[in-house]
């Protein structure tokens, strides 16, 4: 039974650790983290400051439309091209000539959802907040920071996780050029035809993502204002209720 | 939500016991013992994937001739990337196909294999018998006679590297070899010559094709057909009639269980082997089998001229 064999390839304590012919399961598995981590910290770095001042401004909104628009391009083919050209740079021991291919293409996946979330976010903040955030004698840097940003976290969050996700599963072709990561398992348990290794890499990925995902949502559950999320603990008033007392008992307090 | 959080803690959960399972396996970790440095223990071998599991790979050099890379990385079946990693350091020695033309332009060194690791590759055309008239065996033996291995690398570089015509170079190639003489040895013949989908073959299918027209032949050409198990199938119901086929793996592809490995015992097997209605002409001098290749620099630094001298002992 396949999944059987599955589940005692993923047990196997061999399969963990490495050898002298086989990079073992850990390894692979910081690999993977490894290059995810680069693209995505990359990526964040160029279109969360990117889509803020798109969003704020107005202005450049075409830059979102080119970027939806590299999503296009076939990433093996990119991979395999920019491989070709940068590769035999790289001399000596040293996987620097496959990593940066590996990563470029990976960033132009990472940024085109970001990227359009965060300006989309940015954008869609109701005017009627921004005009009191002005009203109230705001800058236009602290209308961007202190109110635009924390309104439009929820979906620069949806964002980064749909960007670290399709970076996740799409660093498995790192292995395509003679890189490590997950992917290694996939590549080669196709070619040796040992499919419990290459379904068991495909469970690795798929976990990886899951708990990736599942960091990103606690991350986003308290890094987002409750006054947006309408998240409030329980057994106690509700919102509004609570504002009007505060309202209506503000004045007898400040008499006593 | 509950439920959505619910699930997202059997998710990370189920990780969890995973990655417990892990790390509880690499507290018992053993090191590889190294006793006696030999060379390989210090050199990086490159190859395919299956090469550290295939019969011919990885185990069969430590069965063979007691060699052990220090570490083996995967990189691609005899192309580019193994090529380059070679070239640049990332690797000390790398598993190509001996009539790769890149072995030649960079001064790369084939290590013999006196202990035929691995199995005999030479080219042999593989032709329906209904075909196979004394005509057609003689002017294919001709060719057969002809090819080499570093005559079918040079045939392989126009190819690959001078961007020529597979059939402009095969017709070159007979001219050169005093094989283009027009005739009617195959005259009121007809064929369908296959080739698979790597220009090596190609090349050959217009050989045959070149030198079979020439003679007065019909033939009709299909290349590019792709994997073996394709063209086999077309091979043995009659739809293609000639194909050049390697000896060693049409071998292991008809009969898994094989284990001739020199020229001689491989091309008897695969007579054998082969289905009635096909047989084997002449097979050629060229071979396209694995090789375990270095830069000419390592050859020199630990004098390595066959797989043998890789278990050496490190000086």
């Amino acid at each position: 039974m396949i999944i059987t064999r599955v589940f005692n390839w993923l047990t196997d304590g061999d399969n963990w650790k490495d050898s002298h012919l086989n990079t073992g399961i850990l390894t692979q598995l910081e690999a993977h983290i490894r290059f995810t981590g680069i693209a995505l910290a990359v990526a964040i770095l160029i279109a969360l400051p990117l889509g803020m001042l798109i969003g704020h401004t107005g202005r450049g909104t075409w830059l979102v439309s080119a970027a939806n628009a590299v999503r296009a391009l076939p990433t093996v083919g990119v991979l395999v091209l920019l491989t070709v050209i940068i590769a035999p740079h790289f001399h000596g021991r040293t996987d620097t000539g496959y990593l940066i291919p590996t990563e470029i293409v990976l960033v132009l996946l990472a940024v085109p959802p970001i990227l359009a979330n965060t300006y989309a976010g940015i954008d869609n903040v109701s005017p009627a907040v921004r005009d009191a955030a002005a009203g109230m004698g705001m800058t236009g840097p602290q209308v961007l920071f202190q109110v635009e940003l924390p309104c439009s976290l929820p979906l620069i969050f949806s964002g980064l996780r749909s960007a670290t996700l399709q970076v996740i599963a799409t660093a498995t072709i790192a292995s395509y050029v003679p890189l490590g990561g997950l992917g290694r398992f996939i590549y080669d348990g196709l070619a040796q035809q040992d499919y419990p290794q290459m379904i068991g890499g495909g469970v690795l990925v798929a976990a990886l993502a899951l708990t990736t995902d599942l960091i990103f949502a606690t991350i986003q559950r308290y890094a987002v204002s409750r006054g947006i999320t309408g998240r409030f603990p329980r057994g106690r008033p509700a919102v509004a209720s609570e504002v009007q007392s505060a309202v209506l008992t503000g004045p007898e307090v400040s008499h006593a | 939500m509950k439920r959505k959080f619910l699930r997202s803690v059997t998710a990370v959960a189920a990780v969890a016991a995973v990655a417990a399972v892990g790390l509880a396996a690499c507290g018992s970790s053993d090191s590889p013992t190294a006793s006696g440095k030999s060379v390989a223990s210090g050199l990086i071998l490159g190859g395919p994937p299956e090469f550290k599991t295939r019969a011919d790979g990885v185990p069969g050099l430590e069965k063979n001739y007691g060699v052990t890379f220090g570490k083996f990385t995967v990189t691609d079946t005899g192309g580019p990337v193994t090529v380059t990693a070679l070239k640049n350091g990332q690797i000390d020695a790398a598993d190509l196909f001996t009539t790769d033309p890149s072995i030649a332009a960079n001064d790369f060194v084939i290590l013999t294999d006196p202990k035929s690791n691995f199995a005999a590759q030479n080219i042999v055309p593989v032709i329906n018998k209904a075909k196979a008239t004394d005509g057609v065996k003689t002017t294919l033996n001709a060719i057969q006679a002809k090819l080499t291995t570093s005559g079918l690398s040079a045939l392989l570089t126009k190819v690959q590297t001078d961007k020529q015509d597979p059939d402009a170079v095969a017709r070159q190639w007979l001219s050169d070899n005093g094989l283009a003489a027009t005739g009617t040895a195959a005259s009121g013949v007809s064929l369908t010559i296959g080739s698979a989908n790597f220009p090596e073959n190609v090349i050959l299918a217009e050989i045959y094709a070149e030198a079979l027209k020439a003679q007065g032949a019909s033939v009709k050409t299909t290349l590019n057909i792709g994997s073996r198990e394709k063209y086999y199938a077309a091979l043995k119901d009659g739809s293609l009639d000639l194909f050049a086929e390697y000896t060693g793996t049409l071998l292991q592809f008809i009969d898994a269980s094989a284990t001739a490995t020199s020229s001689a015992d491989v091309y008897a097997a695969l007579a054998k082997a082969l289905p009635a209605n096909l047989i084997e002409l002449d097979q050629a001098t060229a071979q396209d089998s694995d090789a375990i290749v270095v830069t000419k620099a390592t050859a020199d630094k630990y004098h390595l001229v066959s797989i043998a001298d890789l278990a050496k002992l490190a000086s």
